[in-house]
């Protein structure tokens, strides 16, 4: 009896373990994964150095990992497991019904180091600088995660930032708007950024302190584009536990009109660009539905009736708050140096715009390799 | 490449265990000597290179104190140098002293020899046996070579005199049977570490993250339970899963925990607790010193220091070192103090406590902070619980209940000495499935960053 139960255990656990081996040896190898929405690594190549100092089998590691057979409902299960059996974490992602919340404690951990290379940039600068830094979801709803999840609260780090920063920038308190806003839909329940309404809102002190007017919400017709949105947190959780997020578009009617929207891409080559890219809706990768792939640089210019001009140089948060900044410059500049290879004067020449608007979240504050860029 | 990851349990096993099945009985321990390489070059080619080295210094030493034999004070001299070799092996990646070395050696950046620990104790005691005439010197150089590098008990496996591993060798027997014994402790110790020691290591995180200063009561003790619970499923875990693929390949090890947690006498804990190497530390040093002890006082001081030691090879630090002292001083008071008779359950609750408390020492950073922790665990910090306190535990509650149900014996108990067949019959029914089951749930839980190497201590 004991024998037989030992053999029935061997022949089934092996059994499992050899069809996932093979399925997962001669399954077909995908390039990215639009679930998780990011590119798999590739089968690493035999070579000496690597192989002598342990690369080669970290590589192997990683190669075994994303391509195992079924990854996507191991996943889900792994989701669904992590949050009975302990905490509601899972890969450091806060789950409740509610929404999605990163615990990572990831932040601008250094504001003077930071503070200096706006400084810099606003010193060799001639026209006047803005600042905006935005909070992510995790510091508008933060007070719901664990207590001992200890982090400097997202203001704090902000205040900060904006304390250590030379006068001449004009900082913009985008946090108390968004913190009193809170029971709106401004943050999406999946993602760590805001939604197109709260950039809006955002949006209308931001222009007043650009010296314009906001247009008033009543003037937009809003499209929603999807109801089947899922960021950034479901990637690292592929959690269903809250609900799918809408993504919208606030068309402004009667006004100025596109002319042309000309893009630098990452491989330098010029190219078409688009303020909404639709087809992005088809795909794992749905936020760059606003302003597209992300490139280095796009030019946009508007039939707009003036001759001002403006320098955007913002993370993902600015992808759907520029279009709101269309109605009132004739020529914008967008720059997201995450994907910028060189600096930033390769690409333009900031004194040629007025106003420079900065426009990132706190996550990306932390990034001070990728802020080196704009310095001059 | 640990053991609880997808490359493992999915690439490197099922491979090893085809080639090792299609190789003639003849050449099986050369194919085993060949899948062992080839797991160590999976964690570096310098790594291979390294443990090949180690492993034919103490083979050419084995035979130059094997040599010299016949005259004492000569063969001396071959032991003590190959007994600094290894202990400077294991100290230079253990300590930071060293880093000279790194650099003469051109260790790659970051370089840590997994396992050195045992490997290195295993090399030095089968130095002492042959000094002292217990073993012959092993001409077969492929059984030295795996005794150093055999792959299931390379990270954490259970450390082997030379003997009893060559004997466990030679009286292999594969059989399929042998395998789903082999599968089931796999699986029981793949358990233990991904889903008990991680869940309890994210536990303890949360309530060591506060200010020592500032936790409640309830805060501290969670954190204490659960750094002795997580390092119990953690190092009895990966000895699990070690014995679990050694008996795929045939080779029956013995355990290294023996359900020591919830024992009802420290005496028994300590004699349950990693018993592999407790029993290297006496046979190889306190046993000696036995000898010339003959008073009772003496030979318990002996003892005190010879669990110090073990504490030390823990952390190598003075933490582990008062963790060890302090062990053994309880297991000293307690066969003074403590009448013969002692209820089981009574018994039970004061060695767990006793374990708890003491694992504080251990878990420290320094001496001053841990009995700081102590006393916040008194309610010293003025807050017996908080809001925080009241989290960790009814999100934890059942996590705890269930690891230390597992940690005690009651459950084998159950299978093992029932009279009932009936129970038996299900148990036996169910437990392929079971098996199966708890399979298909860790290989979940690892399945988003393919291993798991959370890790509280480096051995």
């Amino acid at each position: 009896m004991m024998k037989l139960t030992s053999r029935i255990t061997a022949l089934l656990t092996l059994a499992f373990i050899a069809v996932f081996s093979a399925m997962t040896f001669f399954g077909r190898k995908r390039d990215i994964s639009p679930e998780e929405n990011r590119v798999l690594s590739k089968a690493p190549e035999l070579n000496a150095g690597e192989l002598y100092d342990g690369r080669t089998g970290e590589k192997l590691d990683r190669y075994v990992t994303d391509h195992f057979a079924g990854r996507n409902r191991w996943l889900v299960g792994s989701s669904l497991i992590q949050t009975e059996l302990s905490e509601s974490i899972v890969n450091g992602v806060y789950v409740s019904d509610d929404r999605l919340i990163s615990t990572d404690d990831k932040g601008i951990t250094d504001a003077s180091a930071m503070a200096e290379i706006f400084d810099s940039f606003a010193e060799n600068y001639d026209g006047m600088v803005y600042f905006a830094a935005i909070p992510t979801s995790a510091g508008v709803y933060g007070d719901v995660l664990p207590g001992h999840i200890v982090r400097q609260t997202e203001s704090q780090q902000i205040n900060a930032l904006y304390d250590a920063m030379d006068s001449d920038i004009r900082k913009i308190d985008a946090y108390n708007i968004l913190k009193m806003l809170k029971d709106n839909y401004i943050y999406y329940r999946n993602d760590t950024k805001w939604t197109s309404y709260g950039a809006y809102c955002v949006y209308k002190t931001v222009i007043q302190k650009l010296g314009f007017q906001p247009n008033s919400y009543d003037k937009y017709s809003i499209e929603h584009v999807t109801d089947n949105f899922r960021g950034n947190l479901y990637n690292r959780t592929l959690s269903r536990r809250p609900k799918a997020d809408l993504m919208d578009i606030y068309e402004y009617h009667n006004g100025a009109e596109v002319t042309s929207c000309i893009v630098v891409r990452r491989d330098g080559i010029n190219a078409e660009g688009q303020i909404f890219d639709r087809e992005k809706l088809e795909t794992g990768d749905k936020y760059s539905m606003y302003l597209g792939d992300s490139v280095p640089i796009m030019r946009i210019t508007t039939s707009a009736n003036t001759d001002k001009k403006l320098l955007v140089i913002k993370d993902d948060f600015g992808d759907c708050f520029v279009p709101f900044l269309l109605q009132h410059y004739s020529e914008i500049t967008v720059v997201d140096p995450s994907v910028m290879s060189g600096k930033l004067s390769d690409y333009v020449n900031a004194d040629d715009y007025g106003q420079t608007l900065f426009l990132f979240g706190t996550d990306s504050l932390s990034d001070r390799e990728m802020m080196l860029k704009i310095t001059p | 490449m640990v053991y609880s990851s997808l490359l493992f349990i999915y690439g490197f096993l099922p491979v090893s265990l085809i080639l090792y099945y299609i190789t003639p009985k003849k050449f099986r321990e050369m194919m085993l000597l060949f899948l062992s390489a080839a797991f160590c070059c999976m964690i570096s080619l310098y790594f291979l290179i390294f443990i090949a080295v180690f492993a034919a210094v103490n083979y050419i030493f084995m035979h130059l104190i094997s040599r010299s034999r016949r005259n004492e004070k000569l063969s001396a001299v071959p032991l003590a140098v190959g007994i600094i070799i290894d202990l400077v092996a294991v100290f230079a990646f253990r300590t930071e002293f060293f880093t000279w070395l790194h650099r003469m050696i051109r260790a790659p950046e970051g370089f840590y020899p997994v396992g050195i620990s045992f490997f290195a104790l295993g090399a030095v005691g089968t130095l002492i046996d042959v000094y002292k005439g217990r073993i012959k010197a092993d001409r077969n150089m492929v059984r030295f070579a795996l005794y150093i590098m055999f792959f299931p008990r390379l990270l954490m496996g259970p450390l082997l005199r030379y003997r009893v591993f060559t004997n466990i060798l030679s009286n292999r027997s594969e059989s399929l049977s042998g395998m789903g014994v082999g599968m089931t402790i796999f699986v029981k110790g793949l358990a233990k570490k991904v889903i008990a020691a991680d869940n309890l290591y994210m536990l303890y995180t949360a309530a060591r993250s506060g200010d020592v200063s500032e936790i409640s009561a309830v805060t501290a003790w969670l954190g204490a339970v659960a750094y002795i619970l997580c390092l119990y499923f953690e190092l009895s875990g990966f000895a699990d899963i070690g014995t679990g693929t050694a008996y795929l390949f045939g080779l029956k090890f013995p355990q290294s925990f023996n359900y020591p947690l919830f024992s009802i006498r420290m005496k028994y804990f300590a004699a349950r607790w990693q018993s592999q190497v407790t029993q290297w530390l006496r046979r190889y040093i306190t046993k000696p010193i036995y000898g010339v002890c003959s008073k009772r006082l003496l030979r318990e001081i002996v003892f005190i220091m010879g669990w110090g030691l073990f504490g030390f090879w823990y952390t190598v630090d003075l933490g582990g070192t008062v963790w060890g002292i302090l062990i053994g001083t309880a297991v000293i008071i307690e066969s003074r103090l403590l009448k013969k008779k002692i209820m089981n359950f009574t018994g039970m609750i004061y060695t767990f406590f006793t374990v708890v408390i003491l694992g504080v020492f251990l878990s420290g950073d320094s001496l001053g902070g841990s009995v700081r922790y102590l006393f916040a665990m008194v309610g010293g910090n003025g807050i017996l619980a908080d809001a925080d306190g009241f989290y960790l535990v009814k999100t934890y509650i059942v996590l705890l209940l269930v690891t230390m149900y597992a940690s005690t014996d009651l459950f084998r108990n159950l299978m093992t000495r029932t009279g009932r067949n009936k129970v038996k019959a299900a148990v036996m029914a169910v437990s392929p499935v079971l098996v199966l089951a708890i399979l298909m749930l860790c290989t979940a839980v690892i399945s988003y960053s393919g291993s798991s190497d959370m890790l509280l201590m480096k051995l």
